[in-house]
């Protein structure tokens, strides 16, 4: 595994050097990943090995992660060679997948987390562009600045946890778990610390946001939830109470506020980041029920929303650009359209799409937990749903006398294929959702070890 | 403890500085002293590559200035982070200091097995980083205090059991990655600032 990790940062490295050469950079680095997800594929399940020292594993849901999120990666390249060449995507693109299979693959939760980090700093070079007229030199700030700080806390707590005795009162560890907790809900830029979220949204360019909330907000959760597995410090959390109020709290709140805020919103990348962060926040409730379905759920919605919003972001980007000064509508780039419209089908998690089960499964584990709880999410996706029908009502206002499929139509063409996999996923959500309850197994045995 | 005293007046000296050239100067103090904090588990492989991170990133950022001039006056934020930090790190070490019931036992220039300097070092460092990078108007003083929570983030990583090499490098390599977000992010701002 350590060899496809550095054949990723190598490629990185070429890349980088050859990055205005767009063919053989786009060749490279789609190669590159090919040949990650091959390697990930053929891996046998629950195959080890360390490095340093440093164990890794290869679990059911690593590979299907992996696989989902090298494959949006490639997707994202595809995107940016053929429609909008940004010479620094190819490399950061590179070092992101580096670092989503070091976080997949690694046992030890400050790894996880230090490769983890490394991932979330590599997009800053992506994020700025053309400063002298945006602000996305300030976005890609905020963004610095809300990983370091996240980064750091998270971090710090995690060693502080693995270097004290268990004998230590109750409230140490409820104070390094609630560092802990906030510390992610900075990187995953839920409600109330979203405000760099915002920013980006409106500043950065369309790849590079679709890089963030598609493949690297699915990793911070899912980066997430085995540190939580790994570092023991699940019995902490079902003895007290508190911490699972706190991620209750924070899932909620996420859930209505950015499902309020897509609901509010007019610009389409708007749209799409809220309702990332709505389902974010259904995801972190889903963990906080400690139970199978609700991980189940949780870690699906997560997956599947990081793809729906590559598809959406994708999408508005060549939206945006094709209308130029005026609204973005379908009339300059239909295909580009409809993949705005299906992507908005994954987000709220509308059957026969695999992004259901997810959406089902936390839904109900909420309304067994309390009928407030699930009232709460249907509402939100609800919200979410008003949102994408509000978006879509706007691209689709005008109709020309004939429509014309716009010039090298790739946010399109990436929107069906994205759509046809969730489709195919939903049509047999076994092979999506066996990793994921292999991984809620994990989780279970680590919530109460014998 | 003397090590702990020069941790303290270096990230003073880094904090108050207006020019990003002395800032880099002062965060390599920083963190070359407190890598040398010894616990009685220092390898040397470990502080040689810590210090090698360090002089990349205090590099990284020298250079980033591009002219010794450039930098952002920290004015009230120097105080405010200075107060905010000295009063964290009180609190921090009464809350998370583990009830081992070990005598603490501290001297002037040798090692501390007990590791509470190495504590007091990290939860100062972060404990100013925060204050920093919360203040921080730009680029300038959010890389120093990004790399100062890194810093304290090492020495707590230090003391935990696990691969520690691994963990070393893996941390190295995010300083540098960190220092050099930052330097692009501060020549970024300045054009932005200049056009």
């Amino acid at each position: 595994m350590i060899w496809i990790i550095a054949l990723l940062g190598a490629a990185a490295l070429f890349a980088f050097s050859v990055r205005k050469r767009l063919a053989l950079v786009g060749t490279v680095t789609l190669s590159a990943l090919a040949v990650a997800i091959a390697f990930v594929i053929a891996l046998p399940m629950d195959a080890t090995g360390a490095v340093l020292d440093l164990p890794w594993r290869m679990s059911e849901l690593g590979r299907l992660a992996a696989v989902v999120l090298l494959g949006t990666l490639c997707l994202l390249v595809l995107a940016v060679w053929v429609e909008e060449p940004a010479y620094n995507f190819f490399p950061t693109a590179l070092v992101v997948a580096a670092a989503v299979l070091a976080v997949l693959v690694l046992t030890t939760p400050i790894a996880i987390y230090a490769a983890l980090l490394l991932g979330l700093l590599v997009p800053v070079g992506s994020f700025t562009f053309q400063v002298h007229r945006n602000r996305s030199a300030e976005a890609a700030y905020r963004h610095f600045s809300f990983v370091a700080l996240g980064g750091c806390l998270g971090m710090a707590a995690l060693a502080l946890s693995a270097s004290l005795g268990r004998d230590q009162p109750p409230g140490t560890f409820v104070l390094l778990v609630v560092i802990l907790v906030v510390a992610f809900a900075l990187k995953l830029a839920a409600i109330p610390f979203h405000t760099h979220a915002a920013l980006l949204a409106s500043e950065v360019p369309a790849p590079a946001l679709a890089l963030y909330f598609g493949v690297l907000v699915p990793t911070t959760f899912i980066a997430f939830a085995q540190i939580l597995v790994l570092s023991g410090l699940l019995p902490a959390i079902v003895e007290i109470g508190k911490v699972q109020d706190l991620l209750l709290g924070l899932g909620l709140t996420s859930a209505l506020g950015g499902a309020f805020l897509a609901t509010g919103s007019t610009e389409l990348r708007r749209v799409a980041v809220y309702s990332v962060i709505a389902n974010l926040g259904q995801s972190l409730v889903g963990i906080a029920t400690l139970s199978g379905p609700g991980i189940i759920g949780a870690m699906a919605i997560a997956l599947v929303t990081g793809l729906a919003a590559t598809q959406q972001l994708l999408a508005a980007g060549t939206l945006e650009r094709r209308a130029g000064a005026d609204r973005p509508s379908a009339t300059t780039a239909p295909l580009a359209a409809l993949a705005f419209v299906v992507g908005g089908f994954a987000m709220v998690g509308a059957p026969p799409l695999v992004a259901f089960p997810g959406h089902f499964f936390v839904e109900l584990i909420a309304y067994s937990y309390s009928g407030w709880l699930g009232t709460a999410l249907v509402i939100a996706t609800l919200g979410v749903l008003v949102a994408q029908l509000r978006a879509a009502m706007a691209v689709f206002q005008a109709t020309p006398d004939r429509w014309r499929i716009e010039q090298r139509p790739i946010a399109g063409i990436v929107g069906g294929l994205v759509f046809f996999a969730l489709l195919i996923g939903g049509l047999q959500p076994d092979g999506f959702l066996r990793p994921i309850a292999a991984f809620a197994d994990e989780f279970l045995r680590a919530l109460h070890p014998l | 403890m003397l090590l702990l005293a020069i941790v303290a007046v270096t990230t003073l000296a880094a904090n108050s500085a207006r020019q990003l050239r002395y800032m880099a100067v002062a965060f390599f103090g920083v963190s070359l002293a407190a890598h040398l904090i010894d616990d009685g588990t220092l390898a040397v492989s470990q502080i040689l590559i810590s210090a090698c991170a360090a002089l990349v990133a205090s590099a990284i950022l020298f250079v980033a200035a591009r002219d010794r001039r450039f930098g952002e006056d920290p004015g009230w934020r120097l105080w405010l982070a200075t107060i905010v930090a000295a009063a964290t790190t009180a609190a921090a070490f009464a809350f998370l200091r583990p009830e081992t019931g070990d005598e603490i036992n501290t001297n002037l220039l040798g090692p501390d097995p007990s590791g509470v300097t190495t504590e007091v070092a990290a939860f100062w460092l972060l404990s100013s980083g925060i204050a920093i990078l919360l203040t921080a108007r730009g680029a300038v003083r959010g890389s120093l205090g990004a790399l100062l929570m890194l810093t304290g983030t090492q020495l707590l990583v230090r003391m935990m059991p696990g691969p520690e090499l691994a963990l070393t490098l893996l941390l190295s390599w995010l300083q540098v990655v960190v220092a050099l977000a930052g330097a692009f992010l501060i020549v970024n701002q300045r054009a932005a600032r200049e056009a």
